[in-house]
C-alpha cells in the first residue's frame, strides 16, 4: 500500500515537472495523454465495472466537444461556462441513450450504441450551418476568469489539474454504492436485482456518468487542440478507448491511467515504422484480449505474485523455533 | 411519379437490398452457429475484393477468379475460428465482441499498408450498359446482383434442409449438447458456420467490387447487413434475406423521395427503432436477451 502511494506521489510530481524540461511538443502530447486518461476513467466505469458494452463513446467525446466550441464561438461563454456545459449536455445525452439501452445487453447493446454513434456523425456532417460540417471548428485557446492560456505551461497545468480531479472523482464513484452496485450488476443482473439494486436504473447511472466523462474530455480536447472535425470522432476512436482500458485493465482506476498513457506515447515510440501503427494497434488489442484478459494491471499482480510466491519458502513458519 | 418510376425504383431498390440481404445472412450464420455476430465481417468482404484484386492482376478472367476467393475466403474463416474465436468462446460477450472487432481492424489496417486509401477496378463481364426491358431500363450489375442472391439462398435452403451436414448445422444450432451426444461433431459445424460465412462475406465482396471500385472502405457495408439482420431478428436466414431486401426498397423509396440526406438517415432510423420497440425482430418470437 504505502508503495503505491509512493509510486502515485512520484508519477504526479514526474508530471508537474515535465513543463521544466519538455518542449511544447512533448507538453501537447501530455495533454492529449492526460485528457485520453479521463476518457478511459469514465470508460472504465462504464464497460469495466458495470460490464456494458458501448461503442459510441467517441460520440460522447464528440458532444462535449462541439457544445464546449459552439458555447465558446457562437455564445461567447467562459471557458469556466462552457465545459461544465458539456459535461451536462453529454450527460443528459447519455441518460437518454441509457434509458433505451438499459433493457438490452451484448450485441443489441453493441448495436444501438453503433447506431448512436452514426447518428450524431450524421447530425455534425449533415448541419454545417450550426457545427461547420466536414470542414470542421476552429476553437480559440481556453480561458480562466477573462485570462486566455495562450502559454503552453499555463495550457498543460490546467489540463493537469483537471485530470487528477476528474481521476479522483473517478476513484471515488468506483468506491461508492454506485462503483458497488456497478460490480454487482457486471457479475450477475440477476442477483443484483434480487439484493434490491435496480438493475435498470444502474446501468442508466452508468451510462450518464460514462457520458458526463467523456463530454468533459472532449471539452478539454476542443480547447487544447484548436480545431475539431467529424471523423474525430468515428468508431475508430471509439475502438481506441476501448482499448485503452482493455489494455490497461478492465474495472481499474490505475489501469485506465496506465492504459490510456502507454497507448497515446506508442505512436511516439513507433515512429520510425509509423505506417504498421494501426496494423500494432489492432495486434495488441487482439492479443491483451486473448492473453492478457486483466491488461497491464493483471500482468503487473501476476509478476507480484510470483515474487512473493518465493520468499515465503525461506521465511521461518509462524511459530517455529 | 408514374408505375414505371415506381417500378424503377424497385428494382434498384431490391438489387442494392439484395446485397445487404447476403452480409445480413454472413452475419447470421455464425450467430446461430455459436452465438458470436462478427463485427469483421464487414472486412470480410473488403478482404474478397482486394483478393479479387489480386487475382485479376495475375491475368486470371473473373470466373476463375470467383472459387479462387471463394476458397481464400473459407481458409480464412477456419482460421480465424479455430484459431482465435475457439479458445475464448466462452468468455464474457465484451471479450468476444471486442475480438471480432480487432480482427476487422486488423484486417483493414493491413490492407491499407499495402494499397493505401486508392480506388482500384476490377474487370467482370456484367459490368457494361444498362439493358432494356420493356420500358424499364436495367444494370446488368443489378441483375447478377438480384441473380445471385436468389441462388445462395437457393443453395442454403437445399443445403440447410437435405444434406446431412446442413441438418447436423441446425441441430448444433438448436441444442449443441444434444447434438455432441448425438455424434455430430460440434466443432466441425463451427468451422463450417465460419467457412460459409466468409465465402457469403467474399462472395459480396466480388459482386460490389467491379460495380463500386475497390477501397479499403467497403466494409462500412456491416452496418447494413447488421440492421438487414435485427429486422430479420438475427437468428432466422429468411428473415435476414427479408430485412435485407426491406431495408433496400425503404433507403431508395426515401432517397427518391426526400433526398439524400434522408436516405442516409433511414437506416440508423430503423435500427434505433427496432431495436426500441421490437428487438426480437420483426417477425421473429422474442430472443433478445433483456436484463
Amino acid at each position: 500500500m504505502r508503495t503505491r502511494v509512493l509510486l502515485i506521489l512520484l508519477g504526479l510530481a514526474l508530471l508537474a515537472g515535465l513543463p521544466l524540461v519538455a518542449t511544447s511538443y512533448y507538453l501537447y502530447l501530455a495533454e492529449l495523454a492526460m485528457i485520453n486518461v479521463i476518457i478511459a476513467v469514465g470508460l472504465n466505469l462504464l464497460s469495466g465495472n458495470c460490464g456494458q458494452i458501448s461503442l459510441c463513446n467517441a460520440s460522447f467525446m464528440g458532444i462535449g466537444a462541439y457544445c464546449s466550441a459552439l458555447c465558446t464561438t457562437r455564445l461567447g461563454l467562459p471557458t469556466l461556462i462552457s465545459l461544465p456545459a458539456s459535461v451536462i449536455l453529454a450527460a443528459l445525452l447519455g441518460a437518454a441513450l441509457g434509458y433505451p439501452a438499459r433493457r438490452l445487453s451484448g450485441l443489441y447493446l453493441a448495436l444501438i450504441t453503433l447506431g448512436f454513434l452514426e447518428l450524431v456523425g450524421f447530425v455534425l456532417e449533415e448541419f454545417p450551418d450550426y457545427t461547420g460540417g466536414i470542414r470542421g471548428l476552429k476553437v480559440p485557446r481556453p480561458e480562466i476568469f477573462g485570462f486566455s492560456l495562450q502559454s503552453n505551461r499555463l495550457l498543460y497545468f490546467f489540463v493537469f489539474v483537471l485530470t487528477v480531479g476528474a481521476i479522483a472523482v473517478g476513484y471515488n464513484i468506483q468506491r461508492s454504492r454506485f462503483g458497488r452496485a456497478f460490480d454487482a450488476v457486471r457479475q450477475s443482473p440477476f442477483a443484483a436485482q434480487a439484493l434490491g439494486i435496480p438493475v435498470a436504473r444502474v446501468k442508466m447511472i452508468a451510462f450518464s456518468l460514462n457520458a458526463a466523462f467523456a463530454g468533459f474530455a472532449g471539452g478539454l480536447l476542443a480547447g487544447v487542440v484548436g480545431f475539431i472535425d467529424p471523423p474525430e470522432f468515428g468508431i475508430l476512436t471509439s475502438i481506441q478507448h476501448i482499448t485503452f482500458i482493455v489494455v490497461g485493465g478492465l474495472g481499474s482506476i490505475a489501469g485506465s491511467v496506465a492504459g490510456a498513457m502507454v497507448l497515446t506515447a506508442l505512436p511516439e515510440v513507433l515512429r520510425g515504422v509509423q505506417e504498421y501503427g494501426e496494423l500494432v494497434y489492432g495486434f495488441i488489442l487482439l492479443g491483451t484480449l486473448l492473453f492478457l484478459p486483466r491488461g497491464l494491471v493483471g500482468l503487473v499482480a501476476r509478476l507480484e505474485a510470483l515474487r512473493s510466491a518465493k520468499p515465503p519458502a525461506k521465511e521461518p513458519a509462524y511459530g517455529a523455533p | 411519379m408514374t408505375w414505371r418510376i415506381i417500378l424503377q425504383l424497385a428494382l434498384s431498390g431490391l438489387s442494392i437490398g439484395s446485397i445487404y440481404a447476403l452480409v445480413g445472412l454472413a452475419l447470421v450464420l455464425p450467430f446461430k452457429a455459436s452465438g458470436i455476430v462478427n463485427f469483421a465481417q464487414g472486412e470480410i468482404v473488403t478482404f474478397g475484393a482486394y483478393l479479387a484484386l489480386i487475382l485479376s492482376g495475375l491475368g486470371l478472367p473473373y470466373l476463375a477468379v470467383v472459387p479462387l476467393v471463394l476458397i481464400g475466403a473459407a481458409a480464412l474463416g477456419m482460421v480465424i475460428e479455430r484459431l482465435l474465436i475457439r479458445p475464448i468462446v466462452n468468455q464474457p460477450e465484451f471479450t468476444l465482441v471486442m475480438v471480432t472487432f480487432a480482427i476487422g481492424f486488423i484486417i483493414k489496417a493491413a490492407i491499407r499498408l499495402h494499397w493505401q486509401d486508392n480506388t482500384f477496378s476490377v474487370e467482370a463481364p456484367f459490368v457494361g450498359p444498362p439493358l432494356a426491358l420493356g420500358a424499364l431500363r436495367l444494370n446488368p450489375a443489378y441483375l447478377v446482383f438480384i441473380l445471385s442472391t436468389v441462388a445462395v439462398v437457393a443453395a442454403l435452403f437445399v443445403f440447410f434442409g437435405y444434406s446431412r451436414f446442413g441438418k447436423a448445422m441446425r441441430a448444433t444450432a438448436l441444442d449443441p449438447i444434444a447434438a455432441e451426444l448425438m455424434g455430430i461433431r460440434i466443432g466441425s459445424v463451427f468451422s463450417a458456420a465460419w467457412a460459409l460465412s466468409t465465402m457469403l462475406g467474399a462472395f459480396v465482396g466480388l459482386l460490389l467490387g467491379p460495380v463500386i471500385g475497390i477501397n479499403p472502405e467497403i466494409g462500412h457495408l456491416i452496418l447494413k447487413g447488421l440492421i438487414a439482420a435485427v429486422i430479420g431478428g438475427f437468428s432466422s436466414l429468411g428473415g435476414a434475406v427479408a430485412g435485407g431486401l426491406l431495408l433496400g426498397l425503404l433507403e431508395t423509396y426515401a432517397g427518391a423521395f426526400f433526398g439524400a440526406t434522408f436516405k442516409n438517415l433511414v437506416p440508423f432510423g430503423v435500427l434505433i427503432l427496432l431495436l426500441l420497440l421490437r428487438p426480437q425482430g420483426l417477425a421473429g418470437a422474442s430472443s433478445a436477451r433483456r436484463a
